[in-house]
């Protein structure tokens, strides 16, 4: 199994995910779990034939985490779906995940079998991947704050509120899992357990960013609004964090988690 | 606007200012006295001032019902602001190149080195004095485990974690030996250049090196033998990932030489040791505590009855 089989399943699984869209606008919620979710074992299957076939899990590369992300996207927003019935939020994440399908398939980073020594931890995976499905989950709160910004406007409900700040709340506990493995992989790799690296710097912006949300939402009088846009400000710190410091000057050469592609 | 400044109850717009005063007052204590001296505040300076922030804060937090800027930095209204700040400061330190320890006759500015920027530093000291006095606040009026036990792991666990880590840095000793084929070596280099005599013996036996078919690293190992001063002996292999553990020291696989690659002689090393260590790793542990509870209760929103103090 490589990159070349990638398109296949993609396109397999994103219909499937489609289809469970329509399903949910349609209030056929049966059949929307039912896609969806075929949609994601058709995509884990990829995902565990390429850990299998490079004998190593595939995280290392840019292009391994968005594979991962396009996973989870869609399993979130099945979640959200299934506590809050949310018509939209099935085709929000399609899209989404359609996406980064897209740039894997058009610039697809592809990468080596090597894993170098450093990235050999068992500590590897649950970082990443927790990192992964943080990201997909504040991805959906984002895009609850731009709903409620942009097109519901004034007819925002107490209710879509609680539903971003729940994401928020599970997306902040899983950052957190993601970081404070990271601080102790890096205590048993490089010998300590956080050295400002530019990666760790922006994660702690990021995380910080956050928790302004969180405490200003808990204000008795707060301005609504304006905590969207704290929410929409702090993913836009998370990209940063994500893959913006690749193409940061201050950074260049001085982080020891850019492992190339 | 003006008038209803610094009437109470304050709002966030005097925690603003509460933040944007200390970060004048950094900067005039850079000016007048350079950078933090973080390497002069090692043991036990620096358990005097954790003692300090701890007896002083428990202090304040007795003195709240009259002294009403205790109550005020025990809010939100408070912790937001300073939480700004932070993000602020911090945003500056990753937009700029850092180096530390920096000489009088380097190019940088105080922006390179953050870490001892004077107002970075009192904007994070001011957040862990917020984070103890809500501590405190909370301890002495607990209401139901389901929320103060989140919180507790959640802000006790950041305040040990950042505090313990800061203060315990200048106590870290990174030392890098080169260890060669079957020759005994105890002398270690520290980071400025001296040389430290350790209380063992670390002899390699062998270097070990895998590659893959392009040649780029997939193992290198080093199998040591190690004489403690008591004389007894440990034969073990280092891994890159798995440092081995002796005599309060971490050591670690660091590199090789690089010419000689498999054929290499000798095994560079890495000892650590951080006698701080275990205070943050109980603040990371509370920490992951509480996103475990944040991820189960999370979000659940009783009733918001902590933003005044009584």
């Amino acid at each position: 199994m490589d990159w070349s089989y990638f398109i296949y399943f993609a396109v397999v699984a994103v219909l499937l995910w489609g289809v469970g869209a329509w399903a949910a606008w349609k209030n056929k919620s049966a059949a929307a779990y039912g896609a969806t979710l075929a949609g994601l074992l058709v995509f884990f299957c990829f995902i565990v034939s390429m850990w299998v076939s490079l004998e190593r899990p595939p995280l290392r590369t840019m292009g391994e985490t968005r594979l991962w992300y396009s996973f989870f996207l869609p399993l979130v927003g099945c979640i959200v779906y299934s506590r809050w019935k949310y018509k939209w939020i099935l085709s929000f994440s399609t899209v989404l995940a359609m996406v980064f399908i897209c740039v894997n398939l058009f610039k697809p980073e592809i990468h080596s079998k090597t894993l170098m020594p450093a990235l050999q931890s068992p500590w590897f995976a649950p970082h990443v991947i927790v990192y992964m499905f943080a990201y997909a989950v504040l991805g959906a709160a984002t895009v609850m704050a731009l709903y409620m910004l942009f097109i519901k406007r004034s007819t925002v409900t107490e209710q879509e509120y609680e539903i971003t700040d729940n994401l928020v709340y599970v997306g902040l506990a899983f950052m957190t899992f993601g970081m404070l493995f990271g601080a102790l992989w890096a205590k048993e790799a490089w010998g300590h357990y956080w050295s400002w690296d530019p990666k760790e710097t922006w994660a702690a912006i990021t995380w910080f960013s956050y928790l302004i949300y969180i405490h200003y939402r808990r204000l008795p009088k707060h301005n609504a609004r304006l905590a969207l846009w704290v929410l929409l400000l702090s993913f836009v710190l998370l990209q940063m964090c994500w893959w913006g410091i690749n193409y940061l000057p201050a950074a260049q050469g001085t982080s020891v988690h850019t492992y190339g592609t | 606007m003006k008038l209803s400044m610094w009437k109470k109850p304050w709002t966030m717009k005097e925690g603003f200012l509460i933040g944007g005063g200390l970060v004048v007052i950094g900067l005039m204590v850079q000016l007048c006295f350079g950078a933090v001296p973080w390497s002069a505040i090692a043991w036990p300076l620096n358990g005097l001032l954790f003692g300090a922030l701890l007896a002083l804060t428990v202090i304040a937090f007795l003195m709240r019902k009259r002294i009403y800027v205790i109550r005020f930095l025990a809010s939100y209204m408070a912790a937001i602001p300073i939480l700004v700040y932070a993000v602020v400061l911090t945003i500056v330190m990753g937009l700029t190149r850092q180096q530390s320890g920096l000489d009088m006759n380097s190019e940088g500015t105080w922006l390179n080195d953050m870490l001892a920027f004077w107002p970075f530093v009192l904007i994070y000291v001011l957040m862990a004095v917020i984070l103890a006095l809500v501590i405190l606040r909370r301890l002495a009026h607990l209401s139901s485990w389901r929320r103060d036990i989140p919180f507790v792991m959640n802000h006790l666990g950041l305040f040990l974690a950042m505090t313990t880590a800061t203060l315990g840095n200048a106590d870290m000793q990174r030392l890098k030996m080169v260890a060669a084929v079957g020759i005994p070596e105890w002398r270690a280099l520290a980071v400025n250049g001296a040389i430290q005599r350790l209380p063992m013996t670390i002899e390699l036996k062998r270097f070990i090196m895998e590659t893959y078919d392009d040649g780029s690293a997939k193992r290198y190992a080093s199998e040591v033998l190690i004489r403690k001063a008591s004389g007894e002996t440990v034969e073990t292999t280092i891994d890159v990932n798995r440092p081995v553990e002796i005599e309060g020291w971490k050591i670690y696989q660091y590199g090789y030489d690089t010419e000689m690659g498999a054929q290499s002689h000798i095994s560079i090393l890495e000892l650590v040791s951080d006698p701080w260590l275990p205070f943050v790793y109980v603040g990371i542990y509370m920490m992951l505590g509480g996103a475990v509870c944040l991820f189960v209760f999370g979000g659940r929103r009783g009733k918001t009855n902590g933003e005044v103090i009584n």
